[in-house]
């Protein structure tokens, strides 16, 4: 080789390696930028403890923390403020070793906070835990197995006995009977920690002010316009190189309430994050940002359910499965849903730990529908009444169904209520078929199985189908004290087979999850557990 | 005058009254528990009952009204059982939204919809007056969702001159569109009426005597005709400013603007009482002083009109 030929070998190599040095820079994460999220209307609420809305959730995840996290994959629990943590056992006794240095907020709203960014222990915590049978939160009720619950919510104790702190960095929990998905129950989002001193000084108000140790800080609240989101500078989270997170300068929740204008919004460039994205203009939007549109199974089950307690439906199998037989869910899906949810066998959906993809569910199959219907005493067909909640989308579907069953003469009536009158009709069994969904509070089958099929649970508590089976009962109550995690996961997929069998809803769809951002947002994955959950502290902005 | 002003403040205790009562009754029997909905899609039945007996919702009906009428005499409107915020303050937070979008929508519109009506009554049955008229039914027909889509669509997403939809920290540049949409509407209903006035006016035997008189026509008409046909268009200016203030929920959502209707729909849809009672009582005192306020106004117009 000569020394020309050498040079521009070497000159060759050195602008390969600056070329792809800058495209590195360019992707590698940058400090600075305002993210703008789209919401569709004002978080009602800023107190975790009382938030029970999905966009009172977005705001809530970006100021508070929780003990662990759920991988956002939902492939298992990930540690938080909480570094590690060890059951005995039976699963009674749990013990969280606390991540050292992690601060409340020490600014909000542009003031200092009374906490004065102190270091968070473990008596924080179960300060925040007493916190939420104090103010009444309508999530207090997720923690009932901890022991000395019902003392404390009655008056009867001044201290949550189940709650102990071992010293400033280890919390202890002791339950009065083992039910193994308590640390999944620890990542939903009501029980974060919460410095009293804030608390107190705001009291009911805190509502309008959350303080908590989160990756941004609260700056401004313009009700109905926007909440203003300041990066925290003392937020604990470090990136693989060990760089402090977050890295936006702030993160501004846009309410904008109609979707059109909200979709003309992105396009113009000024909104940066478009989360659950409507269907009328899901397949543009698909087409037009490609890439950037991101859609994935959320881990939640849509069905209609039977009111499994009166006639026509009580002791009726077969005419259950004659519905379940007689929806064509895919084909539903694609003329009214743009396809976006995928056809529910059972009650688990995708993503859920235990979810059976071989399950025997009801395909489509009108043959199978009449005889079904005749063996349940309507070989001329049926008249019931079907109620569905006020939602466009809802009514869509419901209309869809409605249509195809008038094939094999079911007559379905629709009345569509408003969903507070739907549920309280629902929790009292004063429907003979109601819309439902359910979407996941925390990443354990128990979640779904034993909330919404169990017979202690009917009404309010999740069972709006009053459905009861002995048999299924003694499973789920097995399965939730089960500490084998493949023992447990048998049962659920027997008792989720035996379910389906007796088929007490109309399984019908999964839901999808979505969320459309722009080219310049870097760093940001739609979550499992769903758009709101999208995690903002690792972030970026690159224009 | 200070006596019938104080007469007609005090008929307006009584209303008040009746709309309070209509509407707690009404909240009563409306279906849907406000503290189900807090709780959302689950919940156990003794946390509900809790949250219930907090919000007072567990005392006998006869109870909760006397409750709720001894607090709203002494000015309280309760506290929401959505967001936990005074309702006062969240009408008064919202108030200032609503008062600069009704207020220059009124502006607009009266200026636009007296200036087409003068014109189009002066100049009756000419191309203007076909025109105007043309433009005003479209006005009244047209919905404003869809004005404010195709105004947006064109000038904010299109032409790219309005910078698109918000508050923007009270910028006059985010003010222009949803005053125009919100004020289409009663200029319209401005223009017909003042046109329709303007035309009775005109044929009278006094503006014919000016005429005679050798006045201008300039001077005929806006002194001696306008004046005179204001009257009935002072009371739609009156009532429709009235509406406005009570909030234009449409407008609102489309341009996302933070005023009182978008506040009176969420309560309702959470069944959000406190908040529902506070909006509407909120209303209805609005439209109360919006007609005294148009009654006394037409003294000053008319010498004719007497207060006694």
């Amino acid at each position: 080789m000569n020394k020309r030929s050498f040079l521009i070998i070497a000159l060759f190599v050195c602008l390969t390696i600056f070329i792809s040095g800058v495209g590195m820079a360019a992707d590698a994460p940058q400090y600075g930028g305002v993210l703008k999220w789209r919401e569709i209307n004002d978080p009602p609420k800023g107190d975790p403890a009382m938030a029970t809305d999905t966009v009172s959730s977005r705001m809530i995840l970006c100021i508070f923390d929780t003990l662990v996290e759920n991988h956002p994959d939902g492939e298992g629990l990930l540690p938080a403020l909480a570094e590690s943590w060890e059951g005995n056992e039976d699963g009674t006794v749990w013990k969280f070793h606390l991540r050292k240095g992690v601060r409340f907020q020490k600014e909000h709203m542009g003031k200092p906070t009374e906490n004065k960014g102190r270091e968070v222990k473990a008596a924080d915590w179960k300060y925040s835990f007493e916190r939420l049978v104090h103010v009444n939160s309508p999530r207090a009720y997720f923690l009932d197995m901890l022991k000395g619950y019902q003392d404390f919510v009655d008056g009867k104790v001044q201290e949550w006995t189940g709650i102990k702190v071992i010293d400033d960095y280890t919390l202890q929990f002791e339950l009065e009977y083992s039910f193994a998905p308590f640390v999944s129950v620890l990542a939903y989002n009501s029980f974060m920690v919460i410095p009293k001193e804030d608390a107190d000084k705001w009291g009911k108000d805190f509502n309008f002010h959350p303080i908590g140790t989160g990756a941004f800080v609260l700056d401004k609240w313009e009700h109905d316009q926007k909440v203003v989101l300041k990066r925290n500078p003392d937020y604990w989270r470090k990136d693989a190189d060990g760089n402090s997170m977050p890295y936006l300068d702030s993160v501004e929740i846009m309410v904008i309430p109609d979707n059109t204008i909200a979709y003309q919004e992105f396009k113009k460039g000024n909104i940066d994050a478009f989360p659950d994205f409507p269907d009328e203009f899901y397949v543009e939007a698909k087409e037009k940002f490609g890439k950037l549109f991101q859609e994935r199974p959320w881990v939640g089950t849509y069905y209609y359910g039977f009111n499994n307690s009166k006639p026509p439906f009580k002791d009726n199998k077969d005419l259950r499965q004659a519905f379940n037989y007689a929806v064509n869910r895919e084909l539903i899906s694609e003329l009214v849903l743009e396809g976006r949810y995928s056809a529910g066998k059972g009650v688990l959906p995708p993503g859920m730990p235990g979810y059976n993809k071989d399950l025997q569910g009801y395909s489509f199959d009108p043959i199978k529908a009449k005889t079904l219907l005749a063996a349940a005493g309507y070989p001329n067909g049926i008249e019931v009444e079907l109620q569905v909640n006020n939602n466009p989308r809802h009514r869509a579907v419901a209309e869809a169904i409605q249509a195809q069953l008038m094939d094999l003469g079911i007559k379905l009536n629709l009345k569509i209520l408003d969903w507070g009158v739907h549920l309280d009709m629902c929790e009292r069994a004063e429907t003979q078929m109601f819309r439902m969904g359910w979407v996941v509070d925390y990443m354990d089958p128990d979640n779904f199985l034993f909330v919404l099929l169990h017979s202690d649970n009917h009404g309010a508590k999740g069972n709006y189908a009053f459905y009861k089976d002995p048999e299924v009962d003694k499973l789920l109550a097995e399965a939730r004290i089960e500490t084998d995690w493949n023992k447990r996961m048998s049962l659920y997929r027997k008792a989720e087979q035996m379910i389906v069998e007796d088929a007490p809803w109309i399984f019908l769809f999964h839901y999808s999850t979505s969320l459309l951002a722009q080219e310049w947002v870097r760093g940001i994955y739609l979550p499992a557990m769903g758009d709101y959950y999208t995690a903002l502290y690792n972030v970026w902005i690159n224009r | 005058m200070l006596s019938y002003i104080i007469r007609r403040l005090l008929y307006t205790i009584p209303v008040i009254w009746g709309v309070v009562t209509v509407v707690f009754l009404l909240m009563a029997v409306v279906p849907g528990d406000p503290a189900r909905i807090m709780m959302g899609q689950r919940g156990d039945p003794e946390t509900l009952a809790r949250i219930r007996s907090d919000l007072g919702l567990d005392l006998p009906i006869h109870q909760q009204y006397f409750r709720f009428l001894k607090e709203v005499a002494k000015g309280d409107l309760g506290t929401s059982y959505r967001t936990n915020q005074k309702v006062s303050h969240a009408i008064v937070e919202r108030f200032p939204a609503t008062f600069r979008l009704a207020f220059w929508a009124m502006i607009f519109a009266s200026a636009i919809g007296v200036t087409a009506g003068i014109l189009s009554a002066v100049k009756q049955y000419s191309f203007f007056d076909y025109s105007a008229m043309f433009f005003a039914i479209a006005g009244v027909s047209a919905p404003v969702f869809w004005v404010g889509l195709i105004l947006l669509f064109i000038f904010a997403y299109n032409l790219n001159v309005i910078p698109g939809v918000g508050y923007g920290e009270g910028s006059v540049l985010y003010l222009i569109l949803p005053v125009i949409t919100l004020g289409v509407r009663p200029a319209a209903l401005i223009a017909r009426l003042t046109r329709s006035c303007m035309l009775e006016v005109l044929n009278q035997d006094y503006i014919r005597t000016a005429r005679a008189k050798g006045l201008g026509e300039k001077t005929v008409i806006l002194k001696h005709a306008l004046k005179n046909a204001m009257i009935p268009v002072i009371t739609i200016i009156g009532t429709q400013l009235s509406a406005l203030l009570s909030g234009a929920v449409l407008t609102e959502t489309i341009f996302a603007w933070p005023g009182i209707g978008r506040l009176a729909v969420e309560a309702l849809v959470a069944r959000d009482f406190p908040m529902i009672r506070g909006t509407v009582i909120f209303m209805a005192l609005i439209f109360l002083v919006a007609n005294i306020v148009v009654d006394i106004s037409y003294g000053f117009i008319d010498p004719r009109v007497r207060y006694s």
